[in-house]
């Protein structure tokens, strides 16, 4: 056999050589006992500013990568759940590392802002300063960024500080190419804060201007979940009004006039408890709870 | 003298026509395939793992794939460019003809800058088409990744340059270790300066230096007696012991 013909026979070894490796893998992944999730999360070999050093001027791929590893730690985290739960509201998967993970990647690249985002929705439930601290670092680093100052409005909102938040928007408002609603949201903050129509616009915004498909879709059931609230409101009051005219809870949605059971957002029928002359929502409902 | 000077040109531009041939010819170029397959499989894949940052996954990727090639093409060639020919004794068989030292120094370097100009087009148009197929036609970024393209090119003739100082006096393995030192410090630089702005330590480093100059002033300071003068001299080579005769040498 010549010397091409053995390189060729070499290199087919190689490629064919993948596949089984692949099938392996997959092998030793599925039959690998569970870790304790008490130690699966490991801290980080690097800090951000050894990271920095370290990445020899490629800080845009590292940058990258961080940002994969902090997307792929949550959406492992998501998978191992059995029922869903709302990107904002993360606080119970334990994830100690994305605080870390996404100030990696802010502080190899500070110009990249989909992790100041992804800080400002999901880290809140997990870690609120550390939330604030990488939103005010991407603002320090972006000073003409003024979704940035959206962002750190929608964490001060979701913690009450609605007098903090409505500076944030009345800054974020001063910049040149904000939109105009800024200002008018900073308004409605300080007047407003804690109503569910402010509630409504900030998800709306946040609807509109993300270009993450994750926070849209998760401004878009909090979106469907103010839309519940309203109709269960409205229900309610049937409901008080039935009870007022009559002593008794209605048993049915026929005594007060419905011929079928009323539908929320997501298309799942509500539920009468006539216990608590209450209007729930039924087991199918996508609609997030709280 | 304007002849003469027209002749230098082209005295330059044959040797670095024969030195892009000597690079193509030792499959220099064939990292381009490995580079079209990297960016094709993160085009393809990295969709789902990035979060929507596909574009600048891949222009980051690109563009990083590019400088990191472009380097080891700088380093491992250009030390190879002088000494190859040394090695292998052509180098008289070129002087003999009516070339100058200079010229050769120079057509060398900038055949390997056309290689590394050839790498970093074909690698840019490679970025381009995979921002193209991601975005599902033109993409506005494409635009912005042409001046960093130009940026990393002058990088690698930079590098190129330093290559090829270190390989003039120096072993190719040497050469290659030094210049990507240089590499790394000119990497490091941002770093560098942040601590010296941030730091005590050069004003430590003057007190030293004075410390040592002050130091070695007192003990050459030279005796009145003659004898005690502690002056050395360097040895002087005999002609057997004289090192085979380098390229820089007359």
């Amino acid at each position: 056999m010549n010397d091409r013909h053995k390189t060729i026979s070499l290199a087919l070894v190689i490629v064919v050589g993948f596949f089984p490796i692949v099938a392996l893998a997959r092998l030793i992944d599925a039959e690998r006992p569970p870790v304790d999730p008490n130690i699966a999360d490991e801290n980080l070999y690097l800090n951000a500013k050894t990271a920095r050093r370290l990445s020899l001027g490629f800080n845009g791929l590292a940058a990258d990568w961080y940002w994969m590893r902090s997307l792929q730690y949550v959406g492992k985290k998501i998978i191992g759940q059995e029922q869903s739960i709302a990107l904002d509201d993360l606080g119970q998967l334990n994830l100690k590392l994305l605080a870390p993970l996404l100030e990696n990647a802010t502080t190899l690249d500070p110009q990249f802002l989909d992790p100041y985002e992804y800080a400002a929705v999901v880290l809140p439930a997990v870690d609120v300063k550390e939330a604030i601290r990488i939103t005010r670092k991407g603002i320090d680093a972006n000073p003409n960024a003024w979704r940035l100052y959206q962002h750190l409005g929608y964490i001060y909102w979701q913690q009450g500080d609605f007098k903090t938040a409505a500076e944030v928007y009345g800054q974020g408002a001063q910049i040149a190419g904000a939109p105009s609603w800024m200002e008018a949201m900073k308004a409605r903050m300080a007047a407003e804060g804690g109503s569910r129509t402010t509630a409504r616009e900030i998800y709306t915004r946040m609807f509109e201007q993300s270009a993450d498909d994750k926070v849209k879709d998760m401004a878009h059931r909090r979106l469907l979940q103010l839309d519940s609230l309203d109709e269960r409101d409205g229900l309610h009051k049937l409901l008080v009004a039935y009870q007022t005219r009559t002593g008794r809870c209605p048993a049915n949605w026929r005594e007060i006039n419905l011929s079928a059971p009323p539908v929320d957002p997501s298309g799942a029928p509500y539920v009468l408890n006539p216990g608590k002359c209450e209007v729930e929502l039924g087991h199918g409902s996508e609609i997030i709870v709280k | 003298m304007a002849v003469d000077r027209a002749g230098t040109f082209w005295r330059i531009t044959a040797i670095a026509r024969n030195a892009f041939r000597e690079a193509v010819r030792d499959r220099v170029l064939y990292n381009l395939v490995l580079f079209v397959l990297l960016l094709t499989a993160v085009a393809i894949f990295i969709g789902e793992l990035s979060g929507g940052q596909e574009r600048k996954i891949i222009v980051d990727l690109g563009l990083s794939a590019m400088l990191l090639f472009g380097v080891f093409i700088a380093i491992f060639v250009g030390v190879g460019l002088v000494y190859k020919e040394i090695e292998r004794r052509t180098i008289y068989a070129i002087f003999s003809k009516p070339v100058g030292r200079g010229e050769f120094l120079v057509g060398k370097y900038f055949g390997l800058c056309l290689t590394l100009l050839v790498n970093v087009v074909v690698m840019g148009i490679g970025v381009s088409l995979a921002l193209i197929y991601v975005n599902h036609g033109w993409d506005p970024l494409i635009v912005n990744v042409w001046p960093a393209v130009f940026l990393i090119y002058l990088e690698l003739t930079i590098l190129t340059g330093v290559a090829l100082l270190f390989s003039s006096f120096s072993s190719p393995a040497l050469s290659a270790l030094l210049t990507f030192f240089v590499f790394i410090i000119g990497h490091f630089s941002a770093d560098l300066n942040r601590w010296r702005s941030h730091s005590e330590a050069p004003a430590r480093a003057c007190c030293l230096a004075r410390s040592i100059t002050c130091s070695q002033i007192s003990q050459t300071t030279v005796s009145s007696h003659p004898r005690r003068t502690a002056v050395r001299r360097r040895p002087h080579l005999s002609p057997r012991s004289r090192p085979t005769p380098s390229f820089t040498s007359r």
